[in-house]
């Protein structure tokens, strides 16, 4: 069973947006600097090849702003977003380091080398011979680039995980499927805002005439040429993703579908932009259009962003790991013993609670709901449910993975669950001094049929085959019907789904199942018969 | 712990506290370079000494003053690598600290990236221009950024292996068991922190002495200045560490001295007062001679950083003996089982290689007479 962390409250604020707020600033400027290399090397050769007069004295101010900005925003808030994921999810956080941890120990390498690199062309490119700035700034570009190339492989995992969920093998989960994608995309985005950057830096210089500017500003659009791929590649992108969440992407999800359109809006004006103003020579950008364009982009950034995390839902780690820090395989397990009953943490939100049922509840809402919802603020859980009466809410949230695919099972016992409804329902009335709970055996037993109806595996389960290592571990005689051996060998049950982690069952789906008494076992269960390694 | 630290473990957990003690010792050298000047420098502005020879002005303190924002930077990146094996190998002590501290550890972000803009606008030019008062509150801002750092991961620290104190931390009650003891460890490592300081700075000064040649005989008397306070700094910085440490080791509960005074911590506790005696008699000797010599500081570093090693091996002595050995040999049996070592010892081999390149590059891509301008 995994441990259970203290959660923080953030007033009307949910965790996930602090998250968000923090991850899409360092997305941003991380993006930036990878571009800003590439920019740089690109006119550096200019400078050095006498194409562009102008292209030395942009290098020296594009580089303070890039080590202004990149160096020591960029730096600080990669660390920021570490300290934050461990306040929204510390459970996903330490999975993502735990299974990559030399995969991020390598990107470090290259962040050192990006570093030094980069410093080393701050402090004495006026002193340095052409070709001796040009291989600084290479190796900061490589570098740079090297270090979206390994973290995009551990964000990728986290809504493709791939063979990996089979495997657990770190390269099977690193090359996911959405891994090239991502890349590409992500390369692409890189030079499109250096580009952008640049052509801000360019109105800034002074001592440059106008014809000099755009000179500059024509160069650096070059590195937006790439845009023209970025449909192909979000298309390919979408393709790789999970058919659920694609779902989510385009239309399933209101709010996911609102910023996939703010993120493809703002990414074609800024194409049109490119090619009117830019490659057709129409516009002139001065700093304030570039600054507006950058500033699109990053609407575009925080869009793109948001559906992507938006999007593995219910997941934070496809397969692995809930949003709200629940793994698949305890779900059963909480069901019987209880989610809040090792919970060693008291509850500080609310200064009165009346009665046991009600203080259940609000550690129950802490522990399922809190990552992702407030009780009164955004996504409010109060707000959400207001229209339901008492029945519906039990139902629904015994069903919450039918109820809204995008929500995973409730993870604990009917007591526990009624103790939510109760909590929810006195927040819903104004959080009156007493509180009369209408709770009765049948109420109870009726959550506990819901429960059961809706099984503890999410509406789009992840079906995990059984590692051939725990496999081969299995005795010969595993199952005493042909269907379980079946089972036992394929690692797919023979009705309905199997959902297995870590080499256990965790689950399995409501099919028929009209099987052999054992069988029945184990789809009720969770549990094989005979099942020692499984 | 039967064994010197960090044998007689699992193999797997020997190696990931070796990674980790080693890492951090890494991030220790930077990170104390950016504490003890970012203090330095701010004595030097409320107490500036004589008028025509102000100690800011002083070579020290300018070179200290010119590479603060890159040793920053490279306090923060090689601080990354520790951050990650931390993660391994104490999770939920680690992250259970993090939460409890809630909004008080996630200001350590903005107060870094405060600090380090405000160590670019110390550096540039137009400070010197502000009134005497601006320019102790930019030092004292800046220093106090930095201590304020320096005391939440001391906090954070002392949190995580206090399990027994989470649940009334997070429901309201002190997240700092015993203030004494916080302090105590606190001040002993920014005491320390000057020593450490010095082994850079001092390879600086001497790099800067031996640059600027005989002719120039005011840099010679400043750089001789610099060397003073420099062996003056580290004497009293490694005075005060030894104090301070000796109070917090008297706090220690029972069973946390005898780990240190044990089989475990034993060695490393030789070795960090030998690192201590060595560095302590290296600088009176430097300060008798008045001159840094490439010998003095080879041996001043050499003691320095066994001294770094020995006092972070300890840390995890101590640390071990308020954790559940079990859990962390667990971590350190699983996350052995994850791949990816024999890609981060390539990585290591190739980046190596072309950070050495940049250095090279640096140095010898250099214009026809740029040295001398």
């Amino acid at each position: 069973m995994s441990p259970i962390y203290p959660i923080n409250d953030y007033g009307p604020l949910m965790p996930g947006l602090v998250m968000a707020a923090v991850a899409i600033f360092h997305v941003f400027l991380a993006q930036f600097a990878v571009g800003g290399g590439f920019l740089l090397c690109y006119f550096q050769w200019l400078a050095m090849t006498g194409r562009n007069r102008t292209a030395r004295r942009f290098i020296g101010d594009y580089f303070k702003v890039l080590v202004m900005i990149s160096f020591v925003l960029g730096a600080l808030t990669g660390v920021g977003i570490w300290f934050t994921a461990i306040q929204v999810s510390a459970a996903t956080i330490g999975e993502m380091v735990f299974n990559f941890h030399w995969i991020w120990a390598t990107e470090w390498l290259f962040f050192c080398l990006e570093i030094v690199a980069g410093y080393c062309f701050y402090r004495y490119h006026d002193r340095l011979t052409d070709k001796a700035s040009l291989v600084l700034l290479a190796m900061y570009a490589l570098a740079a680039w090297m270090s979206l190339f390994w973290i995009n492989g551990i964000l990728s995992w986290q809504l493709t995980p791939g063979d990996w969920l089979q495997t657990r093998n770190v390269f099977d989960g690193f090359f996911n499927p959405s891994f090239w994608p991502s890349l590409f995309f992500r390369t692409t985005v890189c030079l499109t805002l250096a580009s952008l950057a640049g052509c801000v830096v360019v109105n800034v210089i002074p001592g440059l005439d106008r014809q000099e500017r755009t000179g500059l500003i024509n160069r650096a659009a070059h590195l937006m040429l790439p845009m023209l791929a970025m449909p192909l590649l979000g298309a390919w992108f979408l393709w790789a993703m999970p058919a659920d969440s694609r779902q989510w992407v385009l239309g399933g999800s209101p709010a996911m579908m609102l910023f996939f359109t703010i993120s493809v809006g703002a990414s074609l004006a800024i194409g049109a932009y490119a090619v009117i103003g830019l490659w057709m020579q129409r516009l002139y950008i001065n700093g304030a259009t570039g600054t507006l364009l950058i500033l699109l982009a990053f609407g575009a950034t925080a869009g793109g962003e948001f559906v992507r995390e938006g999007s593995r839902k219910p997941y934070s780690i496809r397969g692995v790991i809930y949003s709200n820090a629940i793994r698949p395989q305890d779900v059963a397990e909480l069901r019987r013993i209880g989610c809040v009953t090792n919970d060693p943490f008291p509850i500080i939100t609310e200064d009165h609670l009346p009665g046991d049922d009600v203080e259940l509840g609000a550690r129950v809402f802490r522990r399922q709901c809190a990552v992702c919802h407030t009780v009164e603020g955004s996504n409010a859980v109060a707000h959400l449910t207001e229209s339901w009466d008492a029945d519906q809410m039990r139902m629904n949230i015994a069903k919450l993975q039918q109820t809204k695919p995008f929500m995973p099972p409730f993870a604990g016992t009917a007591q526990e669950l009624e103790a939510l409804v109760q909590y929810i329902r006195w927040v819903n009335a104004g959080r009156p001094a007493d509180w009369q709970s209408d709770t009765t055996p049948d109420k109870l037993q009726d959550i506990r049929s819901w429960l059961d109806e809706a099984g503890t595996e999410p509406a789009n389960a992840v079906v995990q085959q059984i590692p051939a290592t725990n496999l081969s571990r299995l005795p010969a005689a595993a199952g005493d019907s042909d269907s379980e051996r079946q089972f036992v060998q394929s690692g797919v049950p023979p009705h309905g789904l199997a959902v297995v982690q870590r080499g256990q069952v965790m689950a399995v789906s409501t099919g028929a199942t009209n099987g052999s008494d054992s069988e029945r076992q184990l789809v009720q269960s969770g549990v094989p018969p005979h099942g020692e390694d499984l | 712990m039967e064994s010197t630290f960090p044998f007689g473990f699992s193999g797997s957990l020997s190696f990931y506290l070796s990674l980790y003690v080693l890492t951090l010792v890494l991030h220790a050298f930077f990170m104390t370079y950016v504490l003890a000047g970012s203090l330095y420098l701010a004595w030097t502005t409320i107490f500036p000494g004589a008028t025509d020879h102000p100690r800011g002005q002083q070579p020290l303190a300018l070179i200290l003053k010119d590479w603060m924002p890159f040793v920053l930077s490279a306090a923060i990146t090689a601080g990354v690598a520790p951050l990650l094996f931390v993660q391994v190998l104490y999770r939920q002590q680690f992250y259970t600290a993090n939460l409890l501290l809630g909004l008080r550890w996630l200001l350590v972000v903005p107060v870094l990236i405060i600090a380090f803009y405000l160590l670019y606008v110390w550096k540039s030019q137009f400070v010197a221009r502000w009134s005497v008062a601006s320019r102790v509150i930019l030092a004292a801002g800046v220093a106090g950024c930095f201590v304020f750092v320096a005391f939440c991961w001391t906090a954070n620290h002392l949190l995580a292996l206090n399990q027994q104190s989470w649940a009334s931390a997070y429901g309201g009650g002190s997240v700092v068991s015993s203030v004494s003891s916080l302090l105590a460890r606190l001040a002993t490592w920014i005491a320390g922190a000057f020593p450490t300081m010095s082994i850079l700075a001092g390879w600086q000064l001497w790099h800067f002495r031996s640059r600027s040649g005989n002719q120039e005989a005011a840099e010679q008397e400043a750089a001789a200045k610099g060397t003073r306070h420099l062996c003056l700094v580290s004497l009293a910085g490694l005075a005060f560490a030894v104090g301070s440490a000796v109070v917090y080791a008297a706090m220690l509960d029972k069973p946390l001295q005898d780990a240190v005074l044990g089989s475990a911590g034993r060695v490393w506790l030789v070795a960090t007062a030998a690192g201590v005696v060595l560095q302590a008699v290296c600088w009176v000797m430097v300060l008798k001679r008045k001159q840094l010599t490439t010998l003095s500081l080879a041996m001043i570093s050499v003691a320095g950083v066994i001294a770094l090693i020995g006092t972070a091996s300890l840390r995890e002595v101590m640390r071990l003996a308020q954790s559940s050995l079990e859990t962390v040999t667990e971590n350190a049996r699983l996350a052995e089982a994850v791949g990816g070592l024999g890609l981060f010892l390539g990585s290591s081999v190739i980046a190596g290689l072309l950070i050495t390149g940049c250095v090279l590059v640096t140095r010898w891509g250099r214009k026809p007479g740029s040295e001398a301008a």
